[in-house]
């Protein structure tokens, strides 16, 4: 079942890693003819122009976007965090819930397995493909950085990792909510809404003392980027956080799931 | 002494406030064909999802071979072949994938079971399941259903979708299962089937159980049918307070259970057009008890 599940979810994964790898290889080809002095005098013209809120949105305040390596920083990871997170929430929200949205589920159910067994074979193979695109993407940037010239492995290493603790949680949160229906098209709009409304929460919380609360309630504070960038360290809260919350989701939606009426 | 292979015992389900089925009890022995009949809405499908575990029971237990069916019981459902009424299988594989992902859930093996089948029902393995029509559609079905050698089979309309000659290959087979021992829960509103193959029936009626009776004992019931034309139609019909089954003008047909010659003693008191009496169906019978 678990074999079948990696196969299902093969096509998916296939085509969100190529868009991603297609939009890191674009800037690597291009970036080299962009950054040359006479083009970074007018980007930091304009980069002057933004006010400091905007800046701090994408890093920009504290990364530099002269080189490859800078742009990931900046927009790179963001464009990384909110894909991937868009990602999570859509997997969570099909795997399980397309045998009943399907109506494939009176056929599993006939067969000699548990409903745990049908529970961990999607949460293993949700969590592998989400392990698995930040590994690809990280392993394709890292070999498009170290042709482009030299970088900072280590906080590299560390920027690629933390998209997982956000993504983590959005799948076990769409994995909760898929368990309340039996249509994935009914699940489909709300984990994306989770995706951008957290994310934009995230970015308000940037901007200012007065919305610094709202980081509590966005998903994205566990992919604490800007916290990596400076003290190239992840925040290992983060982590036990980002670990709890998925824990408990996934629990939840073990529960449910062993009481629900499939059909 | 009979063995009890499947055993409802007080089923009850409500959706909400909705009653799906109430307080009912049934036993299935080994070795035979019963069948469960009722118009759409009855009760029946609720039944055989509370059976399957598919909804949760608002009340009541189902035994297997004198067992509790629990949803997450293995060795249980290794015993059960199932096959739904509305048959849903992975498009994206073909029929020799479906079967051989069927046989990965199975220890036994099942192989040499799985090729009888697809040969006697005449499936194409390589066909993709997206591509099969309903009736090739439900032979896949049939085959997944019996091809792990179930000791119950529970069929929902089981022949929609199949051609004569394949009804009759299915016949069949369930009649070699009857003969090594298996008991075949048979879900249907064709009453020609259940006369034909099966041992016993149920009616069910707005979520009840009414009637469980053999069927041979079903068709050998003294109810017959009397249709008569007489201008004292409605006279009759409250003196000798029967049912009607229809009512045109002056002819009226009823079901009778009186034997027949007190009937003719009480009719000889009206003016008589025409009277025909005739032997009821089964398909009588059962719009019968539905009246």
């Amino acid at each position: 079942m678990f074999k079948r599940e990696l196969k299902i979810n093969l096509k998916n994964f296939i085509i969100w890693a190529s868009i991603l790898v297609g939009l890191f290889l674009v800037v690597f080809l291009i970036y080299p003819s962009i950054i040359n002095s006479e083009n970074m005098e007018m980007i930091d013209e304009m980069m002057a122009l933004f006010p400091e809120e905007v800046l701090k949105a994408f890093n920009m305040d504290i990364s530099s976007i002269d080189s490859a390596f800078g742009w990931l920083k900046t927009e790179g990871f963001v464009f990384v965090l909110l894909l991937t997170g868009i990602y999570s929430g859509i997997l969570g929200s099909n795997i399980l819930l397309k045998e009943e949205s399907d109506k494939t589920i009176e056929y599993l159910n006939s067969v000699p397995v548990t409903r745990s067994d049908i529970v961990l074979s999607r949460i293993f193979s949700g969590l592998f493909y989400i392990v698995l695109l930040i590994v690809t993407i990280g392993a394709f940037n890292y070999i498009g950085l170290a042709v482009s010239g030299d970088f900072d492995r280590k906080s590299y290493l560390l920027l690629s990792v933390t998209p997982l603790f956000s993504s983590i949680v959005i799948f076990s949160i769409c994995l909760f909510l898929s368990t309340f229906t039996h249509k994935t098209k009914k699940t489909l709009g709300i984990s994306l809404g989770l995706v951008f409304v957290s994310y934009f929460l995230n970015v308000l919380s940037e901007m200012g003392e007065s919305t610094k609360f709202l980081k509590y309630i966005s998903v994205f504070t566990l992919a604490d980027i800007r916290n990596v960038i400076v003290d190239v360290a992840i925040n290992p809260l983060m982590v036990v956080i980002s670990i709890g919350i998925t824990a408990i989701f996934l629990i939840l939606t073990w529960i449910r799931y062993e009481k629900k009426e499939l059909v | 002494m009979e063995k009890n292979i499947l055993e409802i015992q007080n089923l009850t389900k409500y959706y909400g406030k909705v009653l799906g089925v109430e307080n009912l009890s049934l036993k299935l022995q080994e070795g035979e064909i019963f069948g469960f009949i009722g118009p759409n809405g009855a009760g029946k499908s609720t039944t055989i999802r509370s059976i399957m575990n598919l909804i949760n029971k608002t009340s009541g237990r189902v035994l297997i071979d004198n067992e509790e069916f629990n949803k997450d019981d293995k060795a249980i459902k290794e015993k059960i072949g199932y096959l739904p009424s509305e048959i849903h299988l992975y498009d994206d594989l073909t029929v020799k994938e479906m079967l051989d992902y069927h046989e990965n859930f199975y220890k036994r093996d099942i192989h040499g079971r799985r090729m009888e089948l697809v040969k006697r029902l005449e499936l194409d393995e390589k066909k993709k399941i997206e591509d099969l029509s309903l009736g090739n559609l439900k032979k896949l079905g049939i085959v997944l259903a019996f091809m792990h050698e179930p000791k119950i089979l529970i069929l929902d309309e089981p022949t929609s979708g199949l051609d004569p000659i394949m009804q009759n290959v299915f016949y069949d087979l369930l009649k070699e299962e009857r003969a090594k021992g298996n008991t075949v829960f048979y879900s249907t509103h064709i009453l020609t089937e259940v006369s034909k193959i099966c041992d016993r029936v149920g009616i069910i009626k707005n979520g009840q159980l009414i009637k469980v009776e053999k069927v041979e004992e079903l068709s050998k019931k003294s109810l017959t049918f009397v249709t008569v034309t007489s201008k004292q139609a409605q006279e009759i019909i409250n003196d000798l307070n029967v049912n009607t089954v229809s009512e045109d003008g002056n002819t009226i047909k009823f079901g009778n259970h009186m034997p027949h010659d007190e009937l003719i003693k009480k009719l000889s008191n009206y003016t008589i057009d025409r009277i025909l009496i005739e032997e009821a169906t089964l398909e009588d019978m059962f719009l019968h008890y539905y009246k």
